[in-house]
């Protein structure tokens, strides 16, 4: 199988600690695991590998995931949102996987097959 | 809209009358400001008879010529201060006042007159409890209107009354609906993610606990935590949670009354509503940890809480211990570490992008927190 480590963007500690174990379950590596939009943004700058797929809350603390998720983008990094919002308007991002809150973990398998076979 | 300015200027009582009806009609169906305006000064002007007529709105401690209908420019768009205008004059002492002549009267401006044509005015305020508005009338010649022309304007302004508060209820309406609407979306955002904490909970506490039995203790505890913590986010209506008031609420199960187990020394800190959350549930793996193996396990045992803020780092930094005197000898970390020790690890210290460290040491655990102040934690104003 190929490597698979997944970045996380989640502002909520609890929230976060289930997805890496979710995560850990399907065969993943956590390449990070960040609360705020400036620290994942800090991380993609360093220099570190790019991840090979992330699971981005939309709403970190307040802020939008956004910015985050146009660096990834950029990178060709493929990534879906994980949100307990409805029906958020999520700019430029339409064709984005959603995956609601709580989260269902046969919909995160798929999204990260989808990253394996490097679909968005 | 009825069109006033269309009609035959001859005015007889009966057409009078007929304006005053159609007037308080139109008035009854108009809300926006601007349409009120608009039936108010062309009605007022028809109905005396004026060379002009003027609507002015009480912004605060100002008088706001809002509106006007005349024969030459009057004042619309300017402000003057309440007590240095006639229309204030009248709001300030809720009565219709009538001047033949202004130049005789201290109480108007004259500079203000001056480049106008105004030499006469009725002036009569807009509900007379508490005036929001006035309906200025003014003639280019000293004039007095007959009493029965000043009882038309001032219909026209309980009519003006009735109308503006009848669009300030409106636009609460729609505001308490939109209001509603954006409270249902933002309750099921939060439901679903307190449900997605939940879920981490079971999840976790499942992993980690031998029995069904043991599952369903830990996993209680752990819901009630989060519930109390939830009632206070409640009772701060989601805004920000005193440090205070968590400790009291996540350590009160462990003891009856604080002092006797707990010193707690800092200064005043608040948090975020979301980061409140973690407080209370990182408080609470600690105590849990405490009352089973460390110093609230035993009846000597004591917790030493303290923290301070480095006002002069940029940003300032909070550095928290947590430090178990007095009980058992520790023997050093547990062999796996669970979700308690992972969230009193990570957790806050996630939320808060700082550091935590858990020491296991023999005189008993230290956790440690240093992280900096943001709007997720800062100083009490």
């Amino acid at each position: 199988m190929k490597s698979n480590k997944v970045m996380i963007v989640e502002d909520e500690a609890l929230v976060a600690m289930m997805v890496e174990d979710m995560l850990g379950d399907l065969g993943c590596e956590i390449a990070g695991s960040f609360g705020a939009v400036d620290d994942a943004l800090a991380w993609l700058g360093s220099g570190e590998p790019a991840p090979d797929g992330a699971v981005l809350d939309v709403n970190i603390g307040g802020e939008m995931v956004f910015p985050v998720a146009e660096e990834l983008r950029e990178r060709g990094v493929p990534f879906v949102f994980a949100t307990g919002y409805g029906d958020l308007p999520r700019k430029g991002f339409e064709s984005v996987e959603v995956i609601a809150k709580p989260i269902n973990v046969g919909a995160l398998r798929k999204a990260v097959d989808g990253f394996q076979s490097g679909e968005e | 809209m009825l069109d006033l300015a269309s009609r035959d200027d001859v005015t007889t009582p009966e057409t009078d009358l007929l304006t005053l009806i159609e007037t308080i009609e139109a008035l009854s169906a108009t809300r926006p400001i601007g349409e009120v305006a608009e039936v108010v000064r062309k009605a007022a002007r028809r109905i005396s008879g004026a060379d002009g007529v003027a609507f002015v709105l009480r912004d605060n401690d100002k008088c706001w010529y809002f509106d006007e209908d005349a024969i030459g420019p009057l004042w619309k768009g300017k402000r003057f201060p309440l007590t240095a205008c006639i229309s204030g004059w009248a709001m300030l002492n809720r009565q219709t006042v009538i001047i033949p002549d202004i130049y005789l009267d201290d109480r108007i401006p004259h500079d203000a007159y001056r480049p106008t044509f105004v030499k006469s005015l009725v002036m009569t305020p807009v509900r007379l409890e508490d005036p929001v508005a006035a309906i200025g009338a003014y003639w280019a010649e000293e004039h007095v209107p007959a009493p029965e022309i000043v009882k038309k304007l001032q219909v026209i302004a309980r009519a003006t009354a009735s109308a503006l508060e009848s669009g300030r209820l409106h636009d609460s309406l729609v505001d308490a609906n939109h209001h509603g609407a954006f409270l249902l979306q933002e309750l099921d955002h939060r439901v679903k993610n307190t449900l997605a904490i939940v879920q981490s909970i079971s999840r976790q506490t499942l992993r980690a606990t031998p029995s069904p039995e043991a599952f369903a203790e830990v996993f209680e505890n752990r819901i009630l935590a989060l519930s109390q913590a939830h009632e206070l986010l409640t009772r701060r209506a989601w805004g920000r949670a005193q440090f205070h008031e968590i400790l009291d609420k996540a350590l009160a199960p462990f003891s009856a009354n604080l002092a006797d187990r707990f010193d707690i020394i800092g200064p005043a800190v608040t948090f975020s509503a979301e980061t409140s959350v973690s407080v209370h549930m990182t408080l609470h793996e600690l105590a849990v940890n405490a009352a089973k193996h460390g110093a609230l396990s035993g009846p000597e045992g004591r917790v030493v809480l303290r923290w301070t803020v480095d006002e002069a780092a940029a940003p300032p930094m909070l550095t928290l211990t947590w430090r178990e005197v007095g009980g058992p000898e520790v023997t050093g970390p547990p062999e796996r570490r669970g979700f308690g020790t992972q969230m009193i690890e990570r957790g806050l210290a996630r939320d808060l992008g700082g550091k935590a460290s858990l020491d296991f040491t023999p005189r008993g655990v230290i956790y440690t927190l240093r992280a900096p102040l943001s709007q997720r934690m800062s100083l009490a104003a």
